[in-house]
């Protein structure tokens, strides 16, 4: 089921607007039986390879699975893990969904107005390669090194991936809708809700996917570089002490989270997407 | 009206939101409504810039950054390249690495960076590692979308001709696949440039990341606001590399890119 997932996050944003490329770009399927068992059994067995490595003589910092699976149980009956991933939570949550909704509202805006497009994009495209990390010190500055500089930071870089997503998935609309719709008497409002949002949809989906990666990577970096609390804290402070056994915990703690905050979206996706999973087969 | 020259009314209108900002900017800088160090006017940070331009030893911090940066980009691009065409050509590859691939993909890797440091020591290694590994994934994952989408008719007449596998993964795969392969690059050389940046953040003693928290431990905001500039400049200009490349190599297909106009 992971494979072919993947794929709608590819056209970022060159390669957007451009839905046929010649040969019928159908996914390879998902994999059969035997494969299945295969895609299963790598990574089983690399675990399975990790834990017999680990019975050699190993430096001190390299756990086997089944104890960092002991100590993430132990950390969670302790109450060790829980108040750092509520921390982490507090802080990401908020800039993930404020900045992807403004990136996806102005985006839209962008995609469809002129004016708007001629105002926003220079200043957009100009500023996406920059590395968002680095307004960490100035936003530190202005709002002070609490939550909120960390809150802000991540709508910073949450905000780009969905603003040129959107962007260029109200620009891919098909005019032939838009022509169709017009002649049918819609007004400019009913045909930015019903056709472009909808057509937009797809690409606004995997803006999303990229800045909820982005937001756990912002996350986790600005908390090791300062924090009290939350999960990036917790890995750097128990690095530091070493012990090893939690900053493992920590970082199956956050890679849990990354994970399970994919496979929402996703899901969310699915049921958003309904119809397009329908006509795409 | 050419293409490379837009008349100046039209350059203004595009540059407005800019020019209105940096205009702020300097109106909240001199009003001395807030101390220079929260609010450092834009000529201290040009001035500063200009410094940091023409001495050596921060040109050197910036060949830290930018080398640590593309050796970790470039070993992705190779690595990524090869398991992408591999993955989108082959059944069995896609069934044995897709799945880890997938799996692994939403996993935050800077997670592990403290164990890099433990297994690779606190200098480059560990960073060009994790930069490697972040990389990785959106050109593993485009290349493959690319490569699957090869017109059959192509492949057919180059096995029809002769072509052994190899020859034809590289003369017929590579090249359908170059536009999905740059559209990679270009999703990873920015995560390149965060990830450096944020490593040299979190721990190193050079590099433009180091640059920026050491200004800011010494109150220097309008230093630091100008290597915050430098490394903006920097990300620009690597992409727009990256498209001119793309431009010559893909010369069959025109990229929508800002750079033209």
């Amino acid at each position: 089921m992971g494979g072919p997932d993947m794929a709608p996050q590819t056209p970022q944003r060159s390669e957007a607007p451009r839905p046929s490329r010649g040969a019928p770009r159908q996914a390879r399927g998902a994999p059969r039986s035997p494969y299945r068992l295969l895609a299963l059994g790598v990574p089983l067995a690399m675990l399975a390879l990790w834990q017999v490595a680990s019975r050699f003589d190993h430096p001190e910092f390299v756990l086997s699975p089944i104890e960092i699976a002991r100590h993430f149980v132990e950390a969670l009956r302790s109450g060790e893990l829980l108040p750092h991933v509520g921390a982490s939570l507090v802080r990401s949550l908020p800039g993930f969904v404020v900045g992807s909704l403004v990136g996806v509202v102005l985006g839209l805006l962008a995609g469809v107005a002129r004016s708007m497009d001629q105002l926003l994009s220079p200043v957009v495209f100009l500023t996406y390669p920059v590395p968002k990390i680095v307004f960490l010190p100035i936003v530190m500055l202005w709002v002070g090194i609490g939550d909120l500089s960390k809150i802000v930071v991540i709508a910073l870089a949450c905000f780009y991936p969905c603003f040129i997503n959107a962007y260029y998935g109200a620009r891919g609309t098909p005019t032939i809708m838009v022509w169709s719709s017009l002649n049918m008497g819609a007004r400019r409002s009913q045909i930015f809700r019903k056709v472009v949002v909808p057509s937009a949809l797809p690409l606004v989906f995997a803006g999303l996917r990229v800045s909820l990666a982005l937001s756990f990577i912002l996350l986790f970096s600005t908390e090791m570089i300062n924090a009290r609390s939350g999960l990036g804290f917790l890995i750097r402070q128990s690095e530091s002490s070493l012990r090893f056994d939690l900053m493992y915990v920590a970082i199956v703690a956050v890679a849990a989270l990354g994970y399970a905050g994919d496979r929402l979206l996703l899901l969310v996706r699915r049921r958003a997407l309904a119809w397009q999973e329908v006509t795409s087969r | 009206m050419s293409v490379l020259w837009p008349d100046a009314v039209s350059v203004l209108r595009r540059l407005a939101l800019l020019a209105l900002g940096a205009l702020v900017w300097e109106l909240v800088a001199r009003s001395g409504m807030f101390s220079p160090i929260i609010v450092p006017s834009i000529t201290r940070i040009g001035r500063e810039l200009w410094w940091l331009a023409i001495r050596p030893e921060s040109l050197v911090e910036a060949w830290y950054s930018v080398q640590r940066a593309l050796s970790g980009f470039a070993l992705a691009a190779v690595a990524g390249v090869a398991l992408g065409v591999l993955m989108g050509r082959s059944a069995l590859a896609a069934a044995v690495l897709g799945p880890l691939f997938s799996g692994t993909y939403p996993i935050p890797k800077i997670a592990l960076f403290p164990i890099f440091i433990y297994l690779f020591g606190i200098g480059s290694l560990s960073k060009v590692v994790l930069i490697f590994l972040e990389c990785l994934y959106p050109i593993v994952v485009t290349t493959q979308a690319g490569s699957r989408g090869v017109n059959r008719v192509l492949l057919w007449s180059a096995a029809n001709m002769g072509a052994s596998r190899a020859r034809i993964l590289w003369r017929i795969v590579v090249p359908a696949a170059a536009p999905f392969i740059f559209a990679g690059f270009r999703i990873a050389l920015p995560i390149a440039m965060i990830v450096v940046i944020i490593t040299e953040m979190i721990s190193s003693a050079d590099g433009l990341g180091y640059l920026v928290m050491y200004s800011l431990a010494s109150f220097k905001t309008d230093r630091m606001l100008a290597v915050v500039v430098a490394i903006a400049l920097l990300g620009v200009s690597l992409d727009w590399l990256v498209v001119r490349l793309r431009d010559r190599l893909v010369f069959w297909e025109r990229l929508d890119s800002y750079y033209a106009d």
